[in-house]
């Protein structure tokens, strides 16, 4: 029963967040230097303005506009994109950008902890030797390197140089599968290559402190084989810490998937943000930074539940703390 | 504390590093070089080590050793003013967070929560493009305009950063035997902050400012590649900015300013590793 008040308290603070947020980000708009009106409308006049400024609620003070705003936001109507032909809808972008971002970060996150479970073990088995030192430094001069000069780099080497892979687009999968993932390898790398670093050296940390343990020597004087202990005894414990930490990375990877993603023009939710700032589609900024707060925020609560099922004893410390 | 010469070979040339971008940030102007919008027109997009431009230049003529000297300048300006201001705000919310609890701890903690509920970058983002929107589109922002609203944007991102990590320090030092001393002693709260808690908070504290550095001079690199940071090669990130319009013909452009700064990045993680670890020894010795 205590569990589930808990949970209820964790969840009702999460909201609290989330709306304050999201009343910072509409916050925002309003204290552009520029009038909304006049850059949506350059040539209007000004009761063409005002309708406008009506219209979204911008005349009504920070509290009605957000209210406004929010209601839209909960009914699926994110504002829209002003061109000087006419308007389309934030909805219909992100309904499009966002599998793609999704897909760039599952990716990406599937091919970093694919990479660093099994350099993670071996530096851990390994530790102190040659093939840990070599591991550990080399990944230690990746992790500092960031995600767009890895990108940048890839373009000259394998882009231009030998033109074995497209530098810029998408590809969806009715497109061609190969296709799909020929866009996709470049992007991926360069998101991946610093999370990998990041993986192996937390889980090569955590899996020698584990290997310390008495239960390893146990195992080890039963006659266990040692690519027994290393996986079932060892790897387990150790993979709540890496899975937690890739649920947390997440953040660092949506920031960084916008740089890539104007890199390498995916048209992801990334590529739209760049694009709403370069056309100055304020409401549009600030609906796809409320999408990914409420995304991130959304993904932490699943990753402190999840974490909380797989392993008993992080509940017990969160309850505690 | 910590003698340069107990350092590990590797670390003492990250300090090394360090110190040589300071001078560079600090005397780089002073150095006997043109300035670096000056223009070698019989020299474009050199290789480098060619005589006279040893980093080479770009396709516009610029010495990229010059370049990099003023991209330095930009850079670490940034970092350590973003990083310093950010440290101080943040250290002081923390502090105050976890020593008076209550309301005020429910208030502040709430305020780290919400800012860190949108990624680093993204409100790094859009902080800057709102602040530095100009009325006219056509008028060019002016670039001093541009580094205070890229600084006050970063210290905004960094201060729920480091101020959770200053109140999670403080918890733990402010629920030792020798806090409670000194309060049931009769020392004013004030002077138990300045005494014990700050000086034990601080190392800490310094560890994570040298990761933050880091992060920064990364964030601003990323803003200037999107287009909302230094323009024009003004920093490091506008030198990338800038290499990226020819990475085909002459790469070097954009090698330059990332190997400046990788280094420079790999020398902050390093020594905040390095200091972190020297507290982790010293706490498992109490």
């Amino acid at each position: 029963m205590q569990k589930l008040s808990f949970w209820l308290q964790r969840v009702s603070q999460l909201l609290v967040v989330l709306l304050l947020v999201t009343f910072g980000v509409s916050l925002l708009i309003r204290i552009i230097p520029v009038d909304l009106a006049t850059i949506v409308m350059p040539v209007a006049d000004e009761t063409q303005r005002a309708a406008f400024r009506a219209s979204i609620g911008l005349d009504k003070g920070p509290i009605g506009y957000y209210l406004q705003w929010l209601g839209n936001f909960v009914h699926g109507d994110l504002g829209n994109i002003y061109y000087s032909g006419g308007t389309e809808t934030v909805s219909g972008h992100l309904i499009k950008a966002m599998p793609r971002s999704l897909l760039l970060m599952s990716y990406t996150q599937i091919f970093a902890l694919g990479v660093a479970i099994p350099l993670g073990v071996l530096s851990a088995y390994r530790a102190g030797r040659r093939a840990d030192r070599v591991i550990s430094n080399t990944l230690f001069i990746f992790s500092s390197i960031p995600g767009f000069a890895i990108g940048l780099i890839l373009i000259i080497i394998v882009g231009t140089k030998f033109e074995w892979l497209p530098t810029l687009g998408y590809a969806t999968f009715s497109e061609g599968i190969w296709e799909h993932f020929k866009h996709m390898i470049m992007p991926v790398l360069s998101l991946s290559l610093g999370l990998i670093a990041q993986y192996t050296r937390l889980l090569r940390a955590d899996m020698i402190a584990s290997l310390r343990e008495d239960y390893v020597t146990m195992a080890m004087s039963k006659g266990l084989s040692d690519r027994r202990i290393l996986w079932r005894h060892v790897f387990r414990p150790s993979s709540v810490t890496l899975f937690t930490s890739a649920a947390l990375s997440m953040g660092g990877l949506i920031g960084g998937a916008i740089v890539i993603e104007s890199i390498f023009a995916t048209y992801g939710v990334g590529f739209e943000i760049f694009a709403a700032i370069g056309g100055r589609q304020y409401i549009m900024l600030q609906s796809c930074v409320a999408v990914i707060a409420l995304f991130y925020v959304f993904f932490n609560l699943v990753v402190d539940i999840g974490s909380g099922f797989v392993d008993p004893r992080t509940r017990d410390r969160r309850a505690n703390a | 504390m910590l003698k340069f010469k107990e350092l590990s070979k590797p670390t003492q040339l990250c300090v090394l590093w360090i110190g040589l971008m300071l001078f560079l940030a600090v005397f780089g102007s002073f150095l006997p070089f043109e300035h670096w919008t000056f223009v070698y027109e019989d020299d474009l997009g050199v290789t480098p080590f060619s005589p006279g431009h040893i980093l080479g230049t770009d396709n516009n003529g610029y010495d990229l050793l010059t370049s990099a000297i003023a991209g330095t300048r930009m850079s670490i300006f940034i970092a350590i003013t973003a990083v310093g201001l950010g440290g101080l705000i943040g250290s002081a919310l923390g502090i105050t967070a976890a020593f008076v609890r209550g309301k005020v701890d429910l208030v502040l903690s709430t305020a780290f929560n919400v800012g860190l509920a949108i990624p680093n970058l993204v409100l790094a983002l859009a902080l800057v493009s709102v602040l530095a929107s100009n009325v006219d589109m056509t008028v060019v922002v002016p670039i001093w305009r541009r580094v205070m609203v890229l600084i006050i944007s970063l210290t905004i991102v960094l201060i729920p950063i480091l101020g959770r990590i200053a109140r999670g320090a403080t918890l733990t030092w402010s629920g030792r035997e020798f806090v409670t001393a000194a309060r049931s002693m009769g020392m004013r709260d004030s002077q138990i902050i300045k005494k014990h808690i700050v000086p034990n908070v601080l190392p800490a504290l310094i560890a994570v400012a040298f990761l933050a550095i880091g992060v920064v001079i990364i964030a601003e690199a990323s803003l200037s590649l999107l287009g909302v940071g230094i323009p024009d090669g003004g920093s490091w990130g506008g030198m990338i900015a800038r290499g990226r319009n020819d990475l085909e013909y002459s790469p070097h452009v954009l090698y330059i300013p990332v190997i400046f700064l990788a280094i420079t990045v790999v020398s902050t993680n390093q020594i905040g590793e390095v200091l972190r670890n020297k507290l982790d020894g010293r706490e498992a010795k109490v």
